[in-house]
């Protein structure tokens, strides 16, 4: 110390201890965690929750970790208002050159993550291991499956879903003198239940969130319009020929979604936006917030709201928000045009630069075991992509009583399709939450419209749909 | 002719007990020297690594279309002419303006209000209480405060229109209308930077020469007149200090807008810095974004240097 202090430092010095010191810096950032790359046997699971989900979650993994001795797992939890700002975390993750080995992804992210080729497809690891995942197939859905596939390739296996349905504050429908209506209720019904709401019970009748998922977007789709043009890839016939060839709900099933040019201004379009800006003109809706939905469900939850778009995973939040069984209901979502629904589903992908896919692989099918997806949906906290998992007894603490509706939503209604969501689907959602925002405030829905398909063409052109 | 007599002399001084001295004092500064570079060393590291070398890579990223995942692609100035015409990042550069405009002028004003009512308190006990109630705020995050206000404030179940209401007035459209929300977005950012201004005025106004008051007392100044003639003119170094911080923190305002509107409705609120973050974090578009960044900087650069050619003519220095 005395003989560094006493010596002269140079200029020289200094730059070349700078050098090494930020050489230093910039090799720690850049080298990749040390698990995946030395090949080690430690799994890295990223995410979409706090650290705190992502402990509970992590108990997944025990069954597996018990049968392959000497492998971890590692969840890391990544927060975030919703899926897009959890990919944009995730992004940087990969930029920072830390990709984890497997990522939970949602509907909003298989295409983006396929298309950059992120995710790596499942379909040798699926064929090699059929007789294993035959009663899997079997007791899922096959839309379910469907929306998880890209260009041909399967690149994850559902584990959850949520399709949009209605919320009824049954407190509030007594109230009202009313009760839950019947499942071919039409938009009229939706009009004459918001109106009576109004009047008798003093609460907003109805509220919902500015996102892609479960907004407005409900009430595009069954009015028989979408953002994008649909379409099928083709492809997946080996999928659906092995595990679904008796099954009529798989028939004209393809090769995933194909979410083609922009029609985001199409007359059915413009006519849902405008019915919800007159809504919240009549007063029959409050005029609503972008966000992930949490202060919807409080609110809901305090009976300030008497109707509102849910998925099975609002069972569990509205009990987790103090509302008891009973106080809430479900019920389809009203036929407008049609009674078609929009859902989301949820699963986990291999990432392509994982150096343990085999490993990865053996996770996941792990991860869709009964037991696994109970772990997963604890608490209703999402609904269970396996039909043998709907039981009273699951809702039996939470509600709602009407808890048939949720899978109902896939098998009773064959139209229910996902939502769209194309590699441009960030682009996408900040698009709509805007466009959204500007009819809610304008009031006028065909403009924003207008400006949200030329948002929509230019996110295309620059990704390539 | 000067310079080599001193040469020589330091040279003769060099070989005899004044040499040894000089020679002391030489290694004495040098050691001196290498304990404050170790001193700064890490200052300067971090400086380096999390300031510089940013500022830089988004310098040069500027010039490149980059989306993490594909290897970065020169696409030389595309970015800046692309911008030049993009309706929404020539928007948000008017709504940052609005809102740095409005908040920097009402900071002061208020400020200084508060920081003369504070002045005029006799007791020092009321000062105190008055300065860390409203200094608090500035130490709280803007985000936390943002979700509170963002519930306060809403048009359907916020506090704040249900007490109009109770009092006969119509509900405003706080978060739901444009004017509604650059109006919130700017009380809210008032209210938190508010104690930032404020101590600086309580400062200021306290080191004010007493002398000088005092005479313009017993010349029968009124209080108008001696805080417009007298007070504002000493006070004034810090109303430009106030007003420089104040535009640079202003301009690159983000918590507020995205916490309460998303940079809604519509893109009322969208300022340049979240138009940034949403280039370069949500669509992943990072050499556009870094492009947004770069102008957001030399615009900075130039607003400052505009207000210190400016302050020549109104701050008064001695």
């Amino acid at each position: 110390m005395t003989s560094f202090l006493s010596s002269p430092v140079s200029r020289r010095s200094v730059l070349i201890g700078g050098a090494a010191l930020l050489g230093t810096a910039g090799l720690s950032a850049c080298s990749p965690s040390g698990a995946s790359s030395s090949g080690s046997k430690t799994l890295n699971v990223a995410y979409f929750g706090t650290q705190q989900a992502a402990d509970a979650t992590a108990k997944v993994a025990q069954p597996f970790i018990k049968a392959n001795p000497g492998v971890t797992v590692k969840f890391n939890g990544i927060n975030g208002t919703d899926w897009n700002d959890f990919f944009t975390k995730v992004l940087t993750q990969i930029a920072a050159g830390n990709p984890p080995d497997i990522v939970s992804v949602a509907t909003e992210g298989v295409q983006l993550f396929a298309q950059k080729k992120l995710a790596h497809p499942l379909d040798d690891y699926v064929k090699r291991d059929k007789d294993q995942l035959a009663p899997y197939f079997k007791d899922v859905h096959p839309s379910l499956v469907e929306a998880m596939m890209y260009q041909g390739n399967l690149y994850e296996l559902p584990t959850d879903f949520n399709a949009g349905n209605m919320y009824f504050n049954t407190n509030l429908l007594q109230k009202s003198g009313l009760q839950l209506p019947s499942p071919s209720w039409t938009m009229d019904d939706f009009h004459s239940v918001a109106t009576s709401l109004k009047s008798n019970s003093g609460a907003v009748p109805f509220d919902w969130v500015v996102r892609l998922w479960g907004s407005w977007t409900s009430f595009m789709y069954a009015n028989g319009g979408n953002l994008v043009t649909e379409g099928k890839y083709t492809g997946g016939d080996w999928l659906w020929s092995q595990f679904y060839a008796n099954d009529p709900a798989a028939a004209g099933r393809g090769g995933g979604w194909k979410w083609g040019a922009p029609t985001a201004n199409s007359d059915a379009v413009v006519e849902s936006l405008d019915y919800m800006v007159e809504l919240a003109n009549s007063g029959l809706s409050a005029k609503p917030d972008v966000g992930g939905g949490s202060t919807l469900q409080g609110l809901f939850a305090s009976n300030k709201i008497g109707m509102s778009i849910g998925g099975g995973f609002w069972a569990g939040g509205l009990h987790n928000a103090g509302m008891q069984n009973g106080s809430f209901d479900v019920q389809f979502f009203p036929k407008w045009k049609v009674q078609r629904h929009l859902f989301g589903t949820g699963g986990y992908g291999i990432f392509e630069s994982s150096k343990n896919k085999d490993l990865a692989w053996e996770f996941l099918k792990s991860l869709v075991e009964p037991a696994a997806i109970d772990v997963l949906t604890s608490g209703n906290s999402t609904t269970p992509a396996r039909r043998s998992m709907m039981t009273a007894d699951r809702y039996s603490t939470t509600g709602p009583k009407n808890w048939q509706v949720f899978y109902d939503t896939l098998d009773k209604l064959p139209n229910t399709a996902p939502i769209p969501a194309p590699p441009y689907y960030n682009a996408m959602a900040n698009a709509l939450n805007q466009r959204t925002t500007q009819a809610m405030s304008s009031g006028n829905a065909k403009s924003a419209l207008d400006g949200l398909q030329q948002d929509l063409e230019t996110a295309a052109a620059s990704v390539g749909s | 002719m000067t310079t080599l007599t001193t040469r020589t002399k330091s040279l003769r001084a060099a070989s005899g007990p004044e040499g040894a001295r000089v020679r002391n004092r030489k290694r004495a500064a040098r050691r001196e020297g290498a304990f404050g570079w170790l001193m700064i060393s890490l200052s300067a590291a971090s400086i380096l690594v999390f300031t510089a070398l940013p500022i830089v890579f988004t310098f040069v990223l500027s010039f490149f279309s980059w989306d993490i995942i594909s290897p970065p692609q020169f696409v030389g100035l595309q970015n800046f002419t692309h911008l030049a015409a993009d309706q929404s990042v020539i928007h948000s550069f008017g709504v940052t303006g609005l809102l740095a405009a409005l908040i920097v002028v009402l900071q002061i004003v208020v400020g200084l209000a508060m920081a003369l009512l504070v002045q005029q308190r006799k007791s020092t006990w009321a000062r105190s209480i008055f300065r860390t109630a409203f200094f608090l705020p500035l130490l709280v995050s803007a985000a936390s405060i943002s979700i509170v206000f963002s519930y306060l404030f809403d048009d359907h179940f916020g506090v704040i229109n249900y007490y109009l209401q109770l009092l006969h007035l119509p509900a405003v459209a706080w978060l739901s209308s444009s004017a509604g929300a650059t109006a919130t977005i700017v009380i809210v950012a008032v209210w938190q930077q508010l104690g930032f201004v404020f101590i600086l005025f309580v400062a200021a106004l306290g080191s004010l020469p007493k002398d000088v008051l005092e005479a313009v007392s017993l010349d029968g100044s009124g209080p108008i007149r001696t805080f417009f003639s007298i007070k504002l003119p000493l006070i004034s170094p810090t109303i430009f200090f106030a007003a420089v911080i104040g535009l640079i923190n202003a301009m690159q305002i983000f918590d507020q807008p995205y916490v309460m509107t998303k940079g809604g409705p519509g893109d009322a609120t969208t300022t340049t810095v979240m138009l940034i973050y949403r280039t370069a974090f949500q669509n992943i578009q990072f050499g556009y974004g870094s492009a947004i960044s770069v102008v957001l900087f030399v615009l900075l650069l130039v607003l400052t240097g505009l207000q210190f050619l400016i302050s020549r003519k109104w701050v008064f220095y001695s």
